[in-house]
């Protein structure tokens, strides 16, 4: 057993490694897309079924929403990002849960050791996809800022000059505050990534240990885990994008 | 960047992996966010419509339940008035009759009492001549003699008398 904290690559595409994460984004991806490809000509006035499911999701979540920002308006414009965020995550979470996770693969040759590369590992075990959407949550919040407060209005909350009202500290917050923007990448991409990477080992390890009935808890552990997760990924992500629309005072 | 890529961090993947949202988010808004919270919207609106109609009709029933009661009170007063006029009508007839009936009946009473009257007197003066006539005739007889029939009429009378 060998626990590597990057993805694997299973073959490469010209020069475009193909990994097991990149394989499981893709699936999440085509599984997303045609769900709601299929809702979408079902969506009726009385819903049933998946339509039910989906609907209480996204009213939740909206309402969640309205309780950050206070404004419906808003709620909508940063709607579609945060639920992405949530729906994308939470799935790439759940995939951990998956039998055969770690344990069906391929065989291949690591630094002179056959060890065994598996299929499924969950993307959200991997940094190029948690950081891929740090990058994101983060970009938009700039984005968002700047468009909504304008790009001298939300520049003051970063550059703050040191001869007006709070002087130097007023400077020294705006320079922290810069620095929190890029430590937002980082603790957003690390997060879910140390979490999901740690589940992902747990439960590995716990099926080598004892292969029966034990890791069923940690596997609901897990289950819960991806849900937190998810939802603190969606909810940070409207929080920054609140605060950043919102004026420095 | 040596710490990067044993992070497992590969710009080519990390690219793809922003395209890749990009296209999630792309159609999440396009084919179920956009249709979704649309009929979100208009479900909360038929409903809130739904309800304000039930509110209304309930009003309405209301009123109209007032107005039955109303109209049912208005016509048990109207009965009972009606129903009052007659009595004291009819009591009214009742009184007339009575008393014209009983007018009536001394009416006959009256006129009977006065018939009879009458019947006794003329038959007590028939009964008078008859007499008469018999006493004279019985006294002829006794006296054997016809007096002067002037003067014995008035001795017949006197005597009855």
């Amino acid at each position: 057993m060998e626990i590597s904290l990057a993805p694997e690559t299973i073959f490469n595409i010209g020069n475009f490694p193909v990994t097991n994460s990149f394989i499981v984004t893709f699936f999440i991806s085509v599984f997303i897309i045609i769900s709601s490809l299929l809702l979408r000509g079902r969506i009726k006035l009385i819903p049933k079924g998946f339509q039910n499911i989906v609907e209480y999701v996204l009213e939740a979540l909206l309402n969640l929403g309205d309780s950050v920002t206070q404004d419906r308006e808003q709620t909508k414009k940063f709607f579609p990002l945060v639920a992405t965020i949530f729906i994308f995550v939470i799935l790439s979470n759940w995939i951990e849960i998956v039998p055969g996770l770690g344990t069906v693969g391929v065989n291949q040759l690591h630094h002179g050791e056959n060890v065994l590369v598996p299929f499924i590992r969950s993307n959200s075990a991997d940094l190029n996809v948690t950081l891929a959407i740090a990058l994101i949550s983060v970009g938009t919040a700039q984005f968002m800022g700047v468009s909504i407060l304008g790009f001298r209005k939300y520049a003051h909350k970063f550059f703050v000059s040191p001869f007006r009202k709070p002087y130097f500290i007023g400077t020294f917050v705006g320079v922290l505050e810069l620095i929190s923007e890029f430590a937002k990448i980082v603790s957003f991409s690390f997060r879910l990534f140390g979490n999901i990477f740690a589940g992902e080992v747990l439960l590995t390890v716990m099926l080598m240990l004892v292969p029966y009935i034990v890791p069923i808890p940690f596997l609901f552990l897990e289950i819960f885990v991806g849900f937190v997760q998810a939802l603190v990924f969606a909810m940070l992500t409207l929080v920054f994008l609140k605060m950043a629309v919102t004026e420095a005072h | 960047m040596e710490v990067l890529s044993s992070l497992g961090i590969n710009s080519k993947l990390l690219l793809a992996q922003i395209v890749n949202f990009f296209i999630l988010l792309y159609v999440l808004k396009r084919f179920a966010y956009g249709p979704i919270l649309k009929m979100l919207e208009e479900r909360s609106q038929k409903i809130e419509k739904g309800v304000a109609d039930a509110e209304g009709a309930t009003e309405k029933l209301k009123e109209i339940e007032k107005k039955e009661k109303k109209v049912l009170s208005d016509a048990r007063k109207e009965s009972q008035k009606i129903i009052a006029a007659a009595e004291e009508i009819a009591e009214k007839n009742k009184k007339e009759i009575i008393q014209q009936s009983e007018e009536q009946s001394e009416k006959i009473i009256a006129e009977a009492k006065k018939k009879i009257e009458e019947e006794k007197n003329r038959m007590m003066a028939e009964i008078k001549n008859e007499i008469a006539v018999l006493v004279v005739a019985a006294t002829e007889k006794v006296i054997q003699e016809k007096m002067n029939i002037e003067r014995d009429r008035e001795i017949i009378e006197k005597a009855i008398q």
